[in-house]
């Protein structure tokens, strides 16, 4: 698939990159951070140009967050019929008031693997457009400009970074993975704590 | 939700964890020492400097026309060598060129273009050391 994209994006440009972009930010499985590396060095090259690129790419996978939020909040209704009465709901959805700013920010660039579901939730969760969008530009800016600058710092060699930023970012996800399973367990082992039998 | 599932789902969580972090752990580590050993190209180094010279680099995904100007050697040479027009073919991967003109023999368009572009390829022009300050 990758490969498939990267001879499109030579041929077509900036416009193929931002369906790219726009595409993955709504949740098709594309690989975002590797075209986003490999559009810097192509950049570099002088194959496209990197002002114009950039924004294109920039805006798209902008769009496509503001979407993914717009999903979420629109399958709101549905889904606190089902759940808005059980605690566990209202935990996640206050805990994901005090920590969105900070999964939005991170998921654009870090942990992109989990970007999209943290997309849903917060639109679900009923987390505030305007913030969104703030940690959505910010992290999709460090992404976008970021990244691609590396592509473009190691023009032909960008495999390298692309391999490097790809591994680290399973890590990261598997990290997060992990450290809830640790939270969660240590919540349950705590003495007090309602094992809760209910059906919820 | 029962406290059998609630263990199952900390137990699932915390294997699932494990196992992506050994995963990705060594990976990382691994192109993080491919990372090291390479050093970006100077910035802004002129033309001549930019141009490449690893025919390693060169991918299945590539165009005759991006392989061209990244390695400064006229498509049409490139062309005449694969023995295939370019009329039409100017936008397709060197795989899709494999798969259309040589299907028996997979990897055979990658491994023409290489040797191509190595007898080919202009001289770079010499470095020239830089004198030391005073």
């Amino acid at each position: 698939m990758s490969e498939f994209l990267l001879t499109q994006i030579i041929n077509y440009g900036a416009p193929i990159l931002g369906l790219i972009v726009f595409i993955g930010a709504i949740g098709a499985p594309l690989p975002g951070t590797l075209i986003v590396v490999a559009v810097g060095a192509f950049c570099r090259q002088g194959f496209l140009s990197w002002p114009i690129t950039g924004l294109v790419a920039f805006i798209c996978v902008v769009l496509g967050d503001g979407l993914s939020y717009s999903m979420g909040y629109y399958a709101r209704e549905s889904i606190l019929r089902r759940f808005s009465a059980s605690t566990q709901w209202t935990q996640a959805e206050k805990s994901f008031q005090n920590w969105g700013g900070m999964s939005v920010f991170l998921t654009r660039f870090l942990i992109t693997g989990i970007a999209v579901p943290v997309n849903l939730l917060a639109g679900t969760g009923s987390f505030p457009f305007k913030r969104f969008m703030i940690y959505d530009v910010l992290g999709e800016a460090i992404w976008i400009f970021g990244y691609g600058g590396l592509g473009y710092l190691f023009g032909t060699q960008w495999e390298v970074v692309s391999d490097f930023i790809s591994n680290f970012g399973g890590l990261m996800l598997g990290l997060v993975v992990l450290v809830a399973g640790f939270l969660l367990a240590r919540r349950w082992l705590r003495p007090n704590s309602a094992r809760t039998d209910d059906t919820t | 939700m029962t406290a059998s599932r609630q263990r199952a789902l900390i137990i699932s969580l915390i294997i699932i964890g494990m196992v992506i972090v050994g995963f990705f752990g060594l990976r990382t580590l691994h192109a993080f020492r491919e990372f090291r050993g390479h050093r970006p190209p100077p910035p802004f180094a002129p033309d001549a400097a930019q141009v490449e010279t690893d025919v390693d680099l060169i991918r299945d995904w590539m165009t005759i026309s991006y392989i061209s100007r990244t390695y400064h050697v006229p498509s049409k040479i490139l062309f005449d060598a694969l023995g295939i027009p370019s009329r039409g073919n100017e936008e397709k991967s060197l795989a899709q060129l494999n798969e259309k003109y040589s299907p028996k023999t997979p990897g055979i368009i990658v491994e023409v273009v290489k040797a191509t572009i190595l007898a080919n390829q202009p001289p770079l022009p010499p470095v020239t050391a830089i004198p030391p300050q005073p």
